[in-house]
């Protein structure tokens, strides 16, 4: 099923969900508290620990994508576990001290979608929220009941009482039966918090849409189908009868509009004074949009043709940045911003900092910071008043995106870029606008948000990845949080966990729902602890690990040096493989000898290298290296890892084997191919999934059935360009090959955009960059990173 | 009669019309040579020609071809009656000659309009500033008012709207389908350039040089703000619908925040920068006191109090200073371009016109004052200010300069009236300033055909060197200005006097004494003083001045009061100035200094009837006993058994006395067998009714009775010659006692007299 927008189960799905755990208290506490991880599965450590040869063996490849590793834990704390998808480690087993850790030469750390759709969620309602008296942990699966009165924290020992409200048990309406309770039976629940939660009422759904109106925009010619979208997805903006918005359009000059319920027509107000922005109304710029709806319909219809003739170049984006801030001020929400040009006037005006011909050079590139503290003070302030601040950059031109960017990383906001932006030039960028702004648009929110992460005793936190306020060591200030954005956590371990088998984790997210609603959505991921070498290896998460590496080597490319960070992600491939080699392979073959469970690690940090944000020596526009930097920072592991290394599949024989059934649906599940050229024949259909795109390339003597079948066109010859749709057509390869794109579809939030290449020039240079395992003109293929790896070793 | 007939031809009345020959002699004669003119005076008898005026060509000269101008008719040479050059007549003259003049060599052409073709005819301007800080009944009220006024501008006229509170609105009226309009806020003083980059009138450049104006084909840009009425009035009549008042709350114990100030300078710098030199009506409509921004008067806390005329005297008045000179320097900036201001003033309370007149009396702009925008006051007022004459062009006229040209022996010392200097200093300027003086010129900004001012002169022949006998002196008034149908015109009257001895022919001096223009004439000097000066200086200044024009005309035996006697044509004269001396123009304390400043702005800028009624009201009385007839301004015509009708110009009185009242309330007037009775109690309804309509502004309406708490209106104003003082010596029989310590003119007329004769003056 397609991504729920809002996925807050009702009581009657949190019921039959609940039923699943239903086991007695004794054995899984008891379970808890005995067995660690060690006397786990040894067949699946075996497998993980398979020493293998990367200069030897070329099919790395799993037949199916790659999924997390399951830690080693006892079956029934594996069932409870977090899932993956929201909570994951760069290893499933921690090492018990950071000696060891650092033998492993393996980076530490959590990556975090916390607010992510979810189709089940239990919710609940009590008077009493039971937490951690000393540590303020919320109760979870993994703590001990010593027994029935007494509860054993798992992140600090503390013994805490259990409240009598706790011994009854709403679902099954018993008393005496605390580990019954779905705080206990789930890794993620939702409490609905009391009004101790709360600093101030909460605060109604408020949306701004601040939109860029200058000769560029209209040239590029966005607002037409902004303001479309936003029409069709009015009533499914998440909010109640509360729900406020209000409109700021802005170029030399800034543009109010008063939307007060009872005017006939919407009132446009003029400030022109950018110098010393105010607000020119009280009370009716941001409007209640039942009461207004029928002005703001007006306003969303007029606004196209009311600046079609504009001849102002000049943008304001700074001033009105200001003027939005102190618009949203007394409420907190939303800020939307659209913007498609580098900022001209007022403050926060930018110059351009690119030199074109840089943009492949390979020494190190500059300008990867932001040119003034504008955009972060402002989003501070906007953090400290609970307003977050989204930008989509629609520019053809250099906009200075390390700049712009500040005001959403700070006030947690999200990021989007449309490169070479047109409403006719550049279909595809239009589609992916289309797409992103639906699901923008309707995608649930949470409000003054505030997110906590705590871990067991002897474990912290030293770095923060991700859009965000960070207010105090372990806790973020989100002034809107999204189920797109991730977060990335960097941990070291201070003490010993010899006391403890396992190592907790557990993040708090407090926000206010779109319904008003103080909730806290807790998530808890419990981990073995181990204290031999071999078993963090088997343990390591390749995914988890590149990610936080890719999140590690953004902030050094900022803070240090493009190069540097290139450099340290070679050197971790260089480190884990030395130190697997001297501390736990026995052999003494040459070649790359890595554990199974890191056999992709090499050729995904080759992938990383290769990666817009990372690259050298590949022309790459300042504004696109930065928004892919920005992704590497917000964007959930999956997500992320699609980019990084896409899927590919041959498409043309596909057959039924291992397909899912699905309903009434076969969904073929075809295997896995390695990016390089050579696996792209010139007799076959193949299947590029990059995450937010779809490539289907068809090689030029590609089997007519397929085109047929599939595209509906009779032979290669009449492929049209710019195909970006496959037909609905009555065979049984189109249903197959539908099914299975549908079914990649409905795995992720955003709606990926696909295009039919050819086998020409231009069907290539869209899809050659991304077979990170071949040569390019600056980069080496697969085997000759390999190679230069094995000779940093035997230096 | 001669003096009618000049004033009905020319517009002009003169305080002599017989002008003494030399500079000694004039002074001695105490007033002025002077005179009240009023350049538009309605002429329906008066066609204007279609052509420009013949003008002398002598470049310091330039006085127009008039019927005092010796003419050569065979050689076709004109001589100037005011420097003596020989002009030759234009080409176009060539067919002329004894039996063929052209309008303006004939003598009943003393006072001639020209229409002549310069640059392009521009459509007139009316650009509304409306204040939103208004209660709801009166924002309604004043918005009906509005959009009705739309619909009697002349349809090619532009129109523009403002409105303020906390903040400014430039309203754009181009716009379809969505209201659109530039905001500026209400504390910020902007420059005239700042506000024309801010509303897009002209372009920022780039590197903080000086704005350059938007190129031609932008121009459209500037008139988004001002559309003609025909294109816009649906869209305008609409805006004014929707208008709401200001939204932003208004605290417990403050006044509203009001940006009058930015709010005015906005509409004179868009004016400045859209239309300059054309004729252009900003109207400001306000219901309180500009509370911040420039020019405020006075702060938002109401337990501070607006200044009161007391605040003033103690130097306590906080901001009226900077306020007036804020606003002063908005009106000349307007009458520079001929933007014209008028305010218009509705509340309980006072609202500034003090700090704000200047706004009015230096453009030519009307200033109304009323209680609230909901009174027939304010909506008839408002109406009338579209008043059409008998072409059914608007009454009134744009962009005005007047010009003074004068015959050698005569210099000009200045005008007083709503109008600005222009500083043309020539030959005919004199050193000595009456009023606005230093220059030959004045631009009045906006003129309707009342539109009076108050010219002052000086004889600068010397003793020594006497005006021929049968000499005559000659003035040229030459008036330039915009007619309300949008063509150039120029109106040119020339007038003459003859020159006497004033030793030989003192008697006849004395006789061409006209005592109302003089009246009016001192009166405005004095107003003008009192605009500056402490109110007892200003009345020892009219005191002195009527002493010596009574020592000078009198007839007398020293020091003896009872011998004092003036002949008929200075008898009303020293009655003129005792009632201008109670008279709210000159007494300050009986009323806020925003009524003092409204009652003398009306008072320089009235015909000279207006003004005397302005002076001495005139009261009728109505009996059983005849027909209505004027009675002596006095207590002693307040009688039990008369209906009293009191125009003070402001005011309209009627005064039922004691026992008409008490016949009213037992309702004779609906018994048939006492229709008599009716019929009394309507004539004088009646004839309140006719000036009600004609008159501006549209005077306040007070019916009352003896006894009433209103007819302290009609016992304000009387000579109070019973007084609780003198009563018992008056006896009981007649009249009305008023508790006044006022002095009464007969004890005024006493003092006089002994000062008069007395020798040690
Ligand atoms: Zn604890
Ligand atoms: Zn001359």
């Amino acid at each position: 099923p397609p991504p729920h927008p809002d996925s807050s189960p009702t009581q009657d799905q949190y019921e039959s969900g609940y039923q699943h755990y239903s086991k007695p208290f004794p054995n899984l506490s008891q379970l808890s508290a005995a067995l660690g991880g060690l006397s786990g599965v040894p067949e699946l450590e075996q497998e993980a620990l398979t020493p293998i040869n990367l200069m030897h063996e070329r099919n790395l490849l799993p037949p199916r994508p790659l999924e997390a590793p399951e830690p080693n834990l006892n079956g029934d704390l594996k069932k409870v576990n977090c899932s993956p998808q929201t909570f994951r480690c760069t290893l499933t087993s921690i090492p018990q001290t950071q000696a060891l850790l650092n033998k492993a030469r393996l980076p530490l750390g959590l990556l975090l979608h916390p607010f992510r759709d979810l189709q089940q969620l239990p919710v609940i309602t009590s008077n009493t929220i039971v937490r951690c008296r000393s540590c303020r942990t919320y109760i979870n699966p993994f703590v001990t009941f010593l027994d029935q009165r007494r509860w054993k924290c798992n992140l600090c020992y503390r013994v805490n009482d259990v409240p009598d409200e706790f011994m009854y048990n709403p679902v099954t309406r018993s008393y005496g039966e605390p580990h019954k309770r779905p705080e206990v039976q789930n890794a993620t629940v939702e409490f609905i918090a009391s009004s101790d939660y709360m600093l101030r009422p909460p605060q109604p759904s408020v949306y701004l849409f601040v939109l860029d109106v200058c000769h560029n925009a209209v040239e590029a010619g966005y607002l037409k189908y902004f303001c479309e979208s936003l029409l069709e997805n009015l009533d499914k903006l998440p909010g109640d009868t509360r729900t406020r918005v209000g409109f700021l359009t802005f170029d030399s000059t800034i543009h109010f509009y008063n939307l007060q319920e009872g005017l006939s027509q919407p009132q446009m107000l003029v400030v022109s004074d950018i110098d010393d922005v105010f607000i020119p109304s009280h009370d009716s710029l941001m409007v209640n949009l039942k009461e207004s709806r029928e002005l703001v319909q007006d306003l969303l219809t007029s606004l196209p043709a009311m600046f079609s003739q504009t001849k102002e170049t000049h943008s304001a984006l700074g001033p009105a940045l200001q003027a939005a801030f102190k618009l949203m001020s007394p409420t907190g929400g939303r800020i939307t911003i659209f913007q498609t040009q580098l900022p001209t006037l007022g403050a926060g005006l930018l110059q351009s900092r690119e030199d074109p011909n840089q943009r492949s050079s390979t020494k190190g590139v500059q300008h990867l910071g932001p040119a003034t503290d504008f955009y972060k003070k402002l989003a501070l302030d906007c953090s400290g008043q609970q307003i977050g601040v989204d930008l989509f950059l629609l520019s053809s031109q250099y906009a200075d995106l390390a700049s712009l960017a500040c005001i959403s990383k700070y006030s947690a906001g999200s990021i989007f870029y449309y490169p070479s932006f047109h409403y006719i030039q550049n279909p595809a960028q239009l589609e992916k606008f289309q797409k992103d702004l639906e699901r923008y648009l309707t995608r649930k929110i949470g409000f003054e948000a505030v997110m906590r992460i705590r871990c067991t005793k002897g474990l912290s936190i030293h770095t923060f990845h991700g859009n965000f306020f960070v207010r105090s060591t372990d806790l973020l200030s989100l002034a809107n949080v999204n189920p797109d954005s991730a977060f990335a956590v960097q941990m070291s371990i201070d003490d010993s966990l010899a006391d403890s088998s396992l190592a907790c984790f557990q993040a708090a997210l407090l926000y206010t729902s779109n319904k008003g609603k103080r909730r806290i959505r807790v998530h808890t991921l419990c981990l073995p602890v181990v204290n031999q070498l071999s078993d963090v290896y088997a343990g390591a998460d390749v995914q988890a690990i590149t990610c936080l590496l890719a999140n590690m080597a953004i902030d050094r490319s900022i803070s240090s040096s493009l190069s540097d960070a290139r450099d340290a992600l070679v050197n971790a491939v260089v480190d884990m493989v030395t130190s697997y080699k001297s501390n736990v392979s026995n052999m003494h073959q040459s070649g790359i000898v890595v554990p199974s469970s890191m056999c992709l690690f090499p050729l995904y940090i080759l992938a990383l290298l290769k990666q817009k944000a990372l690259r050298t020596g590949t022309s790459t526009r300042l504004d696109e290296r930065v928004f892919a930097m920005c992704e590497f920072k917000t964007q959930p592991l999956e997500q992320m890892m699609q980019m990084v290394h896409p899927d590919l599949y041959r498409l043309d024989n596909m057959s039924d084997q291992g397909a899912l059934h699905l309903n009434d649906t076969v969904v073929p599940q075809p295997h896995l191919l390695h990016l390089a050229a050579e696996r792209l024949t010139k007799d076959g259909a193949f299947l590029m999934d990059c995450g937010n795109v779809f490539y289907l390339w068809i090689g030029k003597c590609c089997n007519e059935v397929f085109i047929r079948d599939v595209l509906g066109c009779s032979n290669y010859a009449s492929i049209p360009p710019n195909m970006s749709h496959i037909p609905e057509l009555e065979t049984t390869l189109s249903e197959r090959v539908r099914a299975f794109l549908d079914w990649l579809q409905d795995n992720r939030a955003f709606s990926s955009t696909l295009h039919v290449l050819k086998d020409d020039a231009a069907g290539k240079a869209s899809i050659l960059q991304h077979l990170v395992e071949d040569k390019s003109e600056s980069a080496s293929s697969y085997v000759e990173f390999l190679e230069q790896v094995q000779l940093q070793i035997s230096n | 009669e001669f003096i009618q007939q000049n004033e009905d031809r020319d517009g002009v009345r003169f305080s002599w019309n017989l002008w003494p020959s030399s500079r000694l002699e004039a002074t001695r004669l105490v007033a002025p040579v002077s005179c009240l003119f009023t350049p538009l005076k309605e002429r329906p008898d008066l066609p204007p020609v279609q052509y420009e005026p013949v003008l002398c060509s002598r470049a310091n000269c330039k006085a127009v071809l008039n019927p005092l101008c010796q003419v050569d008719f065979r050689a076709k040479i004109w001589a100037c009656n005011f420097c003596f050059q020989r002009n030759p007549f234009p080409p176009s003259y060539a067919g002329i000659s004894e039996v063929n003049q052209p309008a303006e060599l004939m003598p009943q052409f003393s006072t001639i309009e020209y229409i002549v073709q310069r640059g392009q005819p521009t459509p007139l301007i009316f650009l509304y500033v409306v204040d939103t800080c208004l209660e709801e009944e009166d924002l309604q009220a004043l918005k009906e008012s509005l959009q009705m006024s739309l619909s009697l501008l002349p349809p090619n006229a532009l129109v523009g709207l403002i409105t303020f509170g906390r903040m400014v609105q430039v309203h754009e009226l181009s716009c379809e389908g969505i209201a659109k309009s530039y905001v500026f806020r209400g504390t910020k003083d902007l420059s005239a350039k700042q506000i024309q980059e801010m509303l897009g009138l002209s372009k920022p450049a780039a590197s903080g040089q000086q704005g350059r104006p938007l190129a031609p084909q932008d121009s459209a840009a500037s008139c988004r703000f001002l559309q003609p009425v025909h294109r816009v009035d649906m869209n305008l009549t609409d805006l004014l619908g929707e208008l709401q008042r200001d939204p932003w709350p208004v605290p417990q114990g403050k006044r509203p925040l009001r940006s009058t100030g930015v709010a005015l300078s906005v509409a004179v710098g868009l004016l400045e920068g859209t239309f300059p030199n054309t004729g252009a009506r900003v109207m400001l409509f306000i219901g309180g006191p500009p509370t911040q921004g420039p020019g405020n008067v006075v702060g938002d806390e109401l337990k501070t109090p607006i200044r009161s005329w007391h605040d003033i005297q103690k130097d306590n008045a906080r901001h009226l200073k900077k306020a007036t000179k804020y606003h002063e320097a908005l009106a000349n900036r307007a009458a520079v371009n001929g933007h014209s201001i008028d305010i218009y003033a509705c509340a309980l309370d006072q609202t500034g016109l003090l700090e704000m007149k200047c706004l009015s009396n230096l453009t030519g702009g009307h200033i109304v004052m009323g209680d609230s925008f909901n009174t027939s006051l304010f909506k008839q007022t408002f109406q009338r200010v579209f008043s059409k004459d008998y072409n059914g062009d608007f009454r009134m006229a744009f962009g005005g300069v007047m010009e003074v040209k004068t015959s050698r022996e005569l210099k000009i010392c200045g005008a007083i009236g709503p109008c600005v200097s222009l500083n043309s200093k020539g030959s005919c300027v004199s050193e000595t300033e009456m009023g606005i003086g230093g220059t030959s010129q004045w631009k009045v900004c906006s003129l309707t055909p009342s539109t009076t001012l108050g010219l002052y002169f000086e004889v600068v022949n010397q003793h020594n060197a006497p005006v021929p006998q049968g000499g005559r002196g000659a003035i040229q008034f030459v008036t330039q200005y915009q007619h309300s149908n949008t063509q150039r015109r120029i109106r040119v009257t020339t007038i003459a006097r003859n020159w006497a001895d004033a030793q030989s022919q003192i008697q006849h001096i004395e006789s061409s004494f006209d005592q109302e223009a003089a009246a009016v004439l001192m009166a405005r000097l004095g107003v003008f003083r009192a605009e500056s000066e402490e109110g007892p200086d200003v009345l020892r200044w009219l005191d002195r001045q009527l002493i010596r024009l009574c020592q000078k005309f009198g007839q007398f035996n020293k020091d003896d009061p009872s011998s004092f006697k003036l002949s008929e044509s200075l008898s009303l004269y020293p009655q003129f100035m005792f009632h201008l001396r109670r008279s709210p123009f000159l007494q300050v304390f009986n009323n806020s200094p925003d009524e003092s400043s409204y009652y003398r702005h009306h008072f320089v800028r009235q015909d000279l009837t207006q003004s005397l009624i302005m002076m001495q009201p005139i009261l009728y009385s109505y009996s059983f006993h005849g027909p209505p007839e004027p009675v002596l301004l006095d207590s002693s015509s307040i009688l039990p058994d008369r209906i009293l009708l009191m125009d003070t110009f402001f005011q309209l009185v009627i005064y039922h006395g004691e026992t008409i009242a008490q016949w009213r309330k037992a309702g004779y007037q609906e018994l048939t067998e006492y229709e008599n009775f009716k019929q009394l109690l309507q004539a004088p309804l009646d004839d309140a009714q006719e000036i009600l309509q004609t008159r501006f502004p549209m005077p306040r309406y007070v019916d009352t009775e003896h006894g009433g708490s209103q007819a302290r209106f009609l016992l304000s104003k009387v000579n109070p010659s019973q007084t609780h003082n003198n009563l018992y010596a008056w006896g009981q029989e007649t009249g009305s006692p008023i508790l006044t310590d006022d002095v009464s003119l007969q004890v005024f007329m006493d003092h006089l007299k002994k000062l008069a004769v007395s020798s040690s003056a």
